[in-house]
């Protein structure tokens, strides 16, 4: 009986695995902790620029390993930053179509709400824009999803039905609603921030 | 890898497509315009009353991005539902389904379109019923409650299944508690609100209060209540059809009413004008009188 959820619930018990590979916890000072997702192997992590309230900021990997991290770059606006780490052979988190997402489409979040490593909430696109209802403007678009953002969920991945990388979780609007920054908005934002950062 | 996840997501996207072109928005109130279905190809478009604040001025967003003046035909409070009539909508009207095969847990979607584009929420069906009325007198055809969550201007959206089908409107949300407006209901009030520019209420012109009745008699009526009248109005159908005080309504036009939600129901616009059996319950005895459902 229910072989379609027993199956549904192995693949999604699977992804969620795969996923926690690539999500780490960013201490900032005494301020707390929220989530970041391992973006490059070489050390690159994306979290929200309000989980940086510091400039003592300790990164902690899901293998126990631990480095402090450095701001490579910020945006208020977008609610974004890049930090780096003196580590390397991270596992990354495969990248998705953000653009391709429509209404409807299955997505899975993860981060540490309440001090709980780890957790997974569930829902549905709600939609994608520029003018979403509730969101803050800064000329891109934003990911607006249905489920259960909490605090402590800021900065971890937003992934799609097959466990890619769609969008960093942002901020919540409502119980059930959420906001995400898109991965091609994260995408733009490196390549503007860091060539600037190198230039 | 996550092929069921996969699969389900794509079919939950499809659902989107599939009724997202009939979903429409609503201007008719300040701040966050509201949500519509495009009920019929001659622009019929049909939303929540209660997101219709002004009877002019409004106009409606369809999916393929223009934007038309609405005009308002008609509203019905008792069912929250409000209809409006566009000139010129190229879109196909929403395909509808029956909550037939529909069940307690199934998944189903709220949408809605507050912006430019169409937007989605997912929810189970939390509870399925038969008839009931709303507080302010409006018969609804089947109870239908589900924990879709409605966002700020999903209110007067459809509530789609999985084919994609509309099953409902959507209209208010208390407390994680979303209730939806049957199609079938929706239909009915969208006809009567065209043809008569409003929903029709039969009116017999009593007050009752449920009664038992005399326990010899139940098992021949099959009923255990009945309905006294306690009011008769000069001049009103009841009186012309021979109805006092002191009798027992026990069915109108073939319907048992045993309770004051039943007469309601009965008397819910179709047998308006109509020359109706009433059985009663006089001295004892039961009999028929023929009576004319007028309107209130």
């Amino acid at each position: 009986m229910a072989e379609g959820i027993q199956e549904f619930n192995a693949e999604s018990a699977r992804l969620s695995k795969q996923v926690h590979a690539s999500l780490v916890r960013v201490e900032s000072g005494r301020w707390g902790a929220g989530a970041g997702t391992i973006w490059h192997s070489e050390g690159l992590i994306l979290t929200n620029s309000h989980v940086v309230r510091s400039r003592r900021l300790r990164v902690t990997l899901p293998d126990g390993r631990q480095a402090p991290a450095q701001v490579l770059a910020r945006s208020r606006d977008l609610d974004l930053a890049a930090l780096s780490l003196e580590l390397s052979e991270l596992p990354v988190i495969e990248l998705g179509n953000s653009e391709a997402l429509r209404p409807g489409h299955w997505v899975m979040a993860f981060g540490h709400p309440w001090g709980v490593a780890g957790a997974a909430t569930a829902g549905v696109v709600i939609g994608q824009g520029p003018e979403l209802l509730e969101s803050p403007a800064f000329g891109g678009d934003w990911l607006a999803v249905g489920l259960h953002y909490r605090p402590g969920h800021s900065g971890g991945p937003l992934v799609d039905s097959s466990g890619r990388l769609v969008g960093i979780n942002t901020v919540m609007v409502g119980p059930d609603v959420g906001l995400a920054v898109p991965v091609h908005e994260i995408k733009r934002f490196l390549k503007n921030s860091l060539q600037r950062a190198a230039a | 890898m996550a092929s069921v996840i996969e699969g389900l997501s794509n079919e939950l996207a499809e659902m989107v497509e599939a009724a997202g072109p009939a979903v429409v928005r609503v201007e008719g109130r300040r701040r966050i315009p509201a949500s519509g279905i495009l009920w019929s190809e001659d622009g019929i478009v049909v939303t929540a009353h209660h997101v219709v604040k002004r009877d002019d001025r409004l106009s409606v967003g369809l999916a393929d991005e223009t934007q038309l003046e609405a005009e308002l035909v008609g509203r019905d409070p008792t069912t929250d539902l409000a209809v409006l009539r566009v000139d010129g909508a190229k879109l196909p009207p929403a395909a509808t389904a029956d909550l037939e095969d529909l069940s307690v847990g199934h998944l189903v979607l709220a949408l809605g379109r507050p912006g430019r584009t169409v937007q989605a929420t997912l929810g189970i069906v939390s509870a399925l019923g038969t008839s009931w009325q709303t507080a302010a007198g409006g018969t609804i055809d089947r109870y239908l409650q589900t924990d879709v969550v409605m966002y700020p201007g999903f209110s007067g959206g459809p509530l789609v299944d999985a084919s994609g089908k509309v099953l409902g409107l959507n209209t208010s949300a208390l407390r994680g508690v979303s209730l939806s407006i049957p199609s079938a209901t929706v239909g009915r009030v969208v006809e009567s609100i065209i043809s008569h520019g409003r929903v029709q209420r039969g009116y017999l012109g009593v007050g009752v209060q449920p009664v038992n009745l005399p326990e010899a008699l139940v098992e021949e009526l099959g009923q255990e209540t009945g309905l006294i009248l306690i009011s008769v109005e000069p001049g009103s159908p009841a009186e012309d059809g021979g109805l006092t005080l002191g009798d027992t309504l026990l069915s109108v036009h073939g319907e048992p009413v045993r309770r004051l939600d039943e007469l309601m129901s009965q008397l819910s616009g179709d047998l308006v004008g109509e020359e109706v059996i009433v059985r009663i319950l006089r001295g004892g005895g039961v009999r028929e009188q023929k009576v004319t459902v007028g309107e209130r």
